[in-house]
This record gives C-alpha cells, sequence and structure tokens, in this order.
C-alpha cells in the first residue's frame, strides 16, 4: 500500500537516455517565448547532447522536446536525409523516441535541418527546426553583447544599414551569401540560419512554425505561422537569390530548385542536382508540383 | 511510408565499428576501469573536472571509450550527466574543511600548518624513463629509497629534504603505487603529525590586514550555468563555475596570454589538494549528513594591483577551485578571478572567460567546419561570382 502511494506519488521512472522530461519541458517553454516574440532571442539553459557543439546540438534539443511516439520526423542536412549527419540525428532521436522516420516533407509532422528549407511548401500543422551555428545577427558589427541586447531592444539597426550600405558602395551588391538577415514581423532583426538566400522567401508568411535553435549559444528563437519575414535590402536594390543562368538539375531538370554544382564526367564542377533530395525524387515520379518556370533541360 | 535512403547512415555505423575495432582490437589485454582509474589517475582527474561530475569509474569508461581523447571523454561525461535527475542542492562546505594530501604555499617558508609536499612531479627529473620493460616493472613492486615508489629514469632522482622544514610525503607507510584512488579519498590519520587541515593562509594575511576586502556585490545564491546562460556582467559565481568547468588548456592560455596580466606576477600563497565531504541535509531530522566525498585542488593566490589614486597596500585575492589534482588549472583559475574581481566591469576579460573556455563550446566549434556545407558554398561562390562581375548583376529577384 505504502509502495503504491509512494510510486504514485513519484510519477512514472525517468526515461534513461538523453534528456529528462523537466529539461523538455524548459525547451518548450523557450519555444513559446520565442513564438510569442517573433525573432526575439530567448536564452535558454542549453543541454550537453551526445552530439558536438555545433553538429545541430540545439536544434536535437528543440526536436526531443517536440516528438513524441507517433511523430513523424525528417531530418535533412544540405537538403538531403542520407547525409551522414542527418542519418545520425535522425537514428539518435528515433531510438531515444520511437518515433517514425519520414523523408516526404508532405508527412512530416518535425523537419530538422541544417542550412535547407524544403522546397516543398509547408503546411500548417509543421514545425521546421533549423540548426543555427551563431543566433547574433549584429555578432560581426558589435562585439559587445550588452550593445547587441540594447540595439534590439530599441529596435536601433541604424548600424546594420550602415554595414548593408557600405557594402554596396564597396562591392557593388551585398555581399551577404547564405545566412541573409531578415527583419522579422517589422520588429527584430534575425539570422535565417546559414540557409541560402533561396530559402529565404519561403520564411515569409509560412503556414508553419519555424523554430531557430543555438545548443552552443544557448538561445532559441522562432517564426509563428502567417508571420512576415523580410530580408534587408534598399529600395533600389532588390534582394537577390542564388541563380544561375541555364543551370538545371542533371536528374530531374528542374531550374526552379536550389541546386548545386556536382563533378561530371570530365572531373569538372559543370553539372547541377537539386540540393533537396526529396523533392527531386518526386519530381522524376511526377509527384510534385510542376516547375513554376519553363524547365530549361540540362546544361553541358 | 517511404523507405529511408540509409546510405549515410551505413558510413556512419561502419565508422563506429572502425573506432569499436581500435578500442577492443589488437593484441594487447583489454583495458580494466581500475587500469585507469589507478594508472591513469590525472586523466581521469581531468575528465571529471572538465564533465563537471565527480565519478572516477565513469571517467574512466569515458576516457576508453574515447582512445584517451579527453576533451572528448569529458563531453561523453557531460552528456551522461544532461540525462541524470538532480536529487538535491548540497550546503556548501567550507574548504578549511579539506583533508590535505598536499599542501604549499610559496608565499612562506613555513606557512602555519606546515608544507604538505605530497605527491608531485615537481621535484622529479623529466627524464624518460628507457628502462626495459621488465626491469622497470621488477622495480616498481620494490619501494623507491624513501618509501615513495619507483626512482623514474636511469638514474635514481632522490627527493629532496630540505632540512627543518616540516614536510611529508602522501604516503609514508610505502604504499608500492602512489595515487592509487583510495588512497586519495581516505587520506591516513594525522598519527604523523601532518596538520591535515590546516588554516589557510589567507586567515593570516586578515588578521594582518594587508588584504583588500571582497568587491562587487555579494552573491549569495550561486548563479547556475548549467541552468541559465551566461553574458558579461554575471556575478563572481558564475565565472568561478565556467572557470572550474573550463578546458584546461584554453583557462591556461587565457591566463598566460591575457594582456590584462600586470606586470610582475600573483603569487599562489596557498595550493592544496584533498578531500572533502559532500554532505546532505537529511530529509528527517533536517541535519546535515556526509553522503561522500570529492577531491578537488584549491589555489589562493595573492597580487598587489595598483589602483588608481590609491598606494599598494593592500593585497588583490583570486581564487581557483576544480575537481581532482589539477594544478595548472587552479593557479590558472585564481590568476584570471584575480584579475576579474580587481578590473571590475572588464567586459572583455569576462566575455573571454565566459563564453570561450567551455570545452564542449569551443571543440564543438571546430569539429561543425568538417560538416558538409556546399549549400551554403554553393551561396558564397554565387555572391563572388557576382561581385565579380561576371555573372548578371540583376539575379532573380524575389
Amino acid at each position: 500500500m505504502n509502495d503504491q502511494l509512494t510510486a504514485r506519488l513519484a510519477g512514472p521512472p525517468p526515461q534513461p537516455g538523453i534528456f529528462d522530461e523537466l529539461s523538455k519541458r524548459e525547451i518548450r517553454r523557450a519555444m513559446l517565448s520565442g513564438i510569442a516574440i517573433p525573432g526575439y532571442q530567448v536564452p535558454f539553459g542549453s543541454r550537453e547532447m551526445p552530439v558536438a557543439r555545433g553538429w545541430g546540438s540545439g536544434g536535437l534539443q528543440a526536436t526531443l522536446s517536440l516528438v513524441g511516439e507517433d511523430s513523424r520526423l525528417k531530418v535533412i542536412d544540405q537538403g538531403e536525409d542520407a547525409g551522414v549527419n542527418a542519418s545520425n540525428l535522425r537514428r539518435l532521436v528515433v531510438s531515444h523516441v520511437g518515433c517514425e522516420e519520414e523523408t516526404d516533407t508532405r508527412h512530416a509532422d518535425i523537419i530538422q535541418s541544417r542550412h535547407r528549407i524544403p522546397e516543398q511548401p509547408l503546411r500548417d500543422g509543421q514545425v521546421l527546426v533549423l540548426q543555427v551555428p551563431g543566433a547574433e545577427p549584429l555578432a560581426g558589427i558589435v562585439r559587445d553583447m550588452d550593445e547587441q541586447r540594447r540595439m534590439h531592444a530599441e529596435a536601433d539597426y541604424a548600424k546594420m544599414w550602415v554595414r548593408l550600405y557600405e557594402d554596396v558602395v564597396h562591392n557593388g551588391l551585398i555581399t551577404a551569401a547564405a545566412g541573409y538577415p531578415v527583419l522579422v514581423e517589422g520588429r527584430y532583426i534575425m539570422t535565417p540560419s546559414p540557409i541560402p538566400r533561396w530559402d529565404v522567401p519561403k520564411l515569409d508568411r509560412s503556414e508553419a512554425i519555424t523554430v531557430l535553435s543555438a545548443g552552443r549559444e544557448k538561445r532559441i528563437f522562432a517564426v509563428p505561422p502567417h508571420t512576415s519575414v523580410v530580408p534587408l535590402t534598399f529600395e533600389d536594390r532588390p534582394f537577390e537569390v542564388e541563380h544561375t543562368p541555364g543551370a538545371a538539375c542533371r536528374l530531374c531538370g528542374s531550374a526552379d530548385t536550389y541546386i548545386v554544382q556536382e563533378p561530371a564526367a570530365d572531373g569538372r564542377f559543370t553539372t547541377w542536382v537539386c540540393s533537396d533530395t526529396d523533392f527531386c525524387r518526386r519530381r522524376r515520379t511526377g509527384d510534385a508540383p510542376a516547375p513554376a518556370q519553363p524547365v530549361q533541360g540540362e546544361t553541358a | 511510408m517511404t523507405a529511408v535512403d540509409d546510405t549515410g547512415g551505413r558510413a556512419a555505423r561502419a565508422a563506429a565499428r572502425l573506432v569499436e575495432r581500435a578500442r577492443s582490437g589488437g593484441r594487447s589485454a583489454p583495458l580494466d576501469t581500475e587500469q585507469i582509474t589507478e594508472r591513469l589517475g590525472l586523466a581521469v582527474d581531468r575528465v571529471m573536472g572538465e564533465g563537471g561530475l565527480w565519478a572516477p569509474r565513469l571517467a574512466a569508461r569515458a576516457i576508453r571509450q574515447s582512445g584517451g581523447d579527453l576533451p572528448e571523454a569529458a563531453h561523453l561525461l557531460r552528456a551522461h550527466r544532461t540525462a541524470l535527475p538532480r536529487l538535491g542542492v548540497t550546503p556548501p562546505v567550507p574548504t578549511g574543511e579539506l583533508r590535505v594530501v598536499r599542501r604549499i604555499s610559496s608565499a612562506f617558508r613555513n606557512p602555519p600548518g606546515g608544507q604538505v609536499l605530497g605527491r608531485t612531479l615537481d621535484y622529479v627529473g623529466r627524464l624518460l624513463d628507457l628502462l626495459p620493460e621488465d626491469e622497470g616493472r621488477a622495480r616498481s613492486t620494490a619501494p623507491g629509497p624513501d618509501g615513495n615508489g619507483p626512482a623514474a629514469g636511469p638514474r635514481p632522482h632522490a627527493h629532496e629534504h630540505p632540512t627543518g622544514t616540516p614536510h611529508t610525503h602522501e604516503h609514508p607507510t610505502g604504499t608500492p603505487h602512489p595515487g592509487t584512488p583510495h588512497t586519495h579519498e581516505a587520506p591516513p590519520p594525522a598519527a604523523d603529525g601532518v596538520e591535515r587541515t590546516p588554516a589557510h593562509v589567507l586567515s593570516v594575511f586578515r588578521e594582518m590586514g594587508v588584504v583588500a576586502p571582497p568587491s562587487g556585490a555579494a552573491d549569495p545564491e550561486p548563479y547556475d550555468v548549467t541552468r541559465h546562460p551566461v553574458r558579461p556582467g554575471a556575478p563572481r559565481s558564475a565565472w568561478l563555475q565556467t572557470m572550474a568547468r573550463a578546458d584546461t588548456g584554453s583557462l591556461l592560455h587565457l591566463w598566460y596570454g591575457s594582456d590584462w596580466r600586470p606586470a610582475g606576477h600573483e603569487v599562489p600563497g596557498e595550493l592544496r589538494h584533498g578531500a572533502l565531504p559532500v554532505r546532505m541535509t537529511h530529509p528527517v531530522t533536517g541535519r546535515p549528513v556526509t553522503v561522500g566525498q570529492v577531491r578537488v585542488s584549491e589555489v589562493q593566490t595573492f597580487h598587489s594591483l595598483p589602483r588608481a589614486g590609491e598606494l599598494p597596500m593592500t593585497l588583490d585575492v583570486g581564487y581557483g577551485i576544480c575537481f581532482g589534482h589539477n594544478e595548472r588549472k587552479a593557479i590558472s583559475m585564481a590568476g584570471l578571478d584575480l584579475l576579474l574581481s580587481h578590473h571590475e566591469g572588464a567586459a572583455d576579460l569576462q566575455h573571454d572567460v565566459l563564453l570561450t573556455l567551455d570545452g564542449l563550446d569551443s571543440t564543438g566549434y571546430v569539429q561543425r567546419l568538417k560538416l558538409p556545407r556546399h549549400v551554403e558554398f554553393t551561396s558564397v561562390l554565387e555572391r563572388a561570382r557576382a561581385a565579380r562581375g561576371d555573372a548578371p548583376h540583376t539575379g532573380d529577384t524575389a
């Protein structure tokens, strides 16, 4: 009787493994704070994970706090489900939680990603977890963390604008490549993590929740659904995404996806393939939305 | 569900098998954790310190699992620590209760409580032991001439015994293997006339009235760096915790290479290594109960740093403490604490101490460079081409 009572008071025994339930709750609270203040970096007590800090330890904490046994989890690195890092993280979560592995973006509940947002537009109910190596967009502009916080608090982004202006004056264009700074809901400047500029417009008014988690820097931030995300640029300098004229995926022929170079038969990097392997596969089987623009065919 | 392409997973598992082969393959006997805790005690101590967990056996496992890569072993211990429940918080233990196996003061020839040299490599010649294996083994089983185990090197190096200094060895009874954990954890009683809980030199300085009063705001409830991220401006307890878990090499470098280091140098007036009791408040009686003990290295360091408009009449104090026997770490930590306490509000120094010393952070950050980043690199190349002007400037506007 006494044993039963103490067992009931103590609750279920803690799951041995990576992460205790209280810690997960703390991470979920940080995520909720982030959703409540879009683009604001919420400090959290980042835990040590079984992966190196910088290998998705922040994303892993967010994912582990969100998945349940019936969740379908997709993990990608550079757009690929099959990469060593993506496979490793997926295996880790699945073995810990017992959720379902998924590669089809449409059927995934939670998508953890490094450096890419899937080509398939995300829908209501999905959560995209992006791994963030450097959370602070002002880090290269001012070093003092108090000053960074003040600038965010007062929305004093003059120095950021000067930096972009100097870029235009010196180089003729804004040279920021991946991780292009964005303004979230007209309030906070945020790094979208090192996604290519190609993916930045997908964040704007997305149907899904985007959670960005930096384990080493111990910060979580988020973009809730239907939130405006605007890349910083000047009126006379339209935002430019990556584009190589005439290049298209050698496998599916798409010219409207993010493509990366591959060595051709001659050993030179002259061919291109989709970075999003799931979308590429579906294009080939006719199971994906049609190209938004005419496919230009294979390049040499 | 679509079949998951597991190419990467297979490669990762193959890599794990190769690691396993290096760990347990080969012709030599498998490595016992007891061998590691006994023979490589300093490595175990370092891993426990950087891992922030007192668990010699687990640390030995971690060292074995990581193939001797100590920062990696500290990571294993930390990740394990994350999964452990927090059962309680121990009441503070004054380090005056530390039962020393080694205690030296470079500030006094004969400090109150005496010098206890203990086990140290400081006075052992750094000569590579080139004895044939069997001969070396035969010697190590016979106690050395001074009861302190084998004499390293082809020539026996006699330890210095300055006459008149009350100083003793850690193992006066001639234990064949100095440094076994259990002898550390239970220092012999004071029958040998050694003061095992000597008063701190600091208290002597306090009586003399030469110590600067503690600066800064009171910090009664310790900041918990494992639960709350830190940034410059954090209280002293935060930087002390951060340094206690810091990577030893990084901590040493930050102290050694610091622009803040004054002319002259601090004096570690107190350096001790020994066992501290761990107590819990009994849930029923409310009284403290000793539930275990940990070994720590503790350093109090002194220096007279000038303040603008003041004559340097008082000493600044720096404090360092870490798990296990790691004097390099404790001394570096005390040196940095002294600088941080003296230069209040030095945001740059605080930034470096709070945010760059963690071994997991720094090793993770460098490991991460090995991950594929062709998506990012494609973008960088495109911008470089665009800036050069050999690609259309307009790009694709979105």
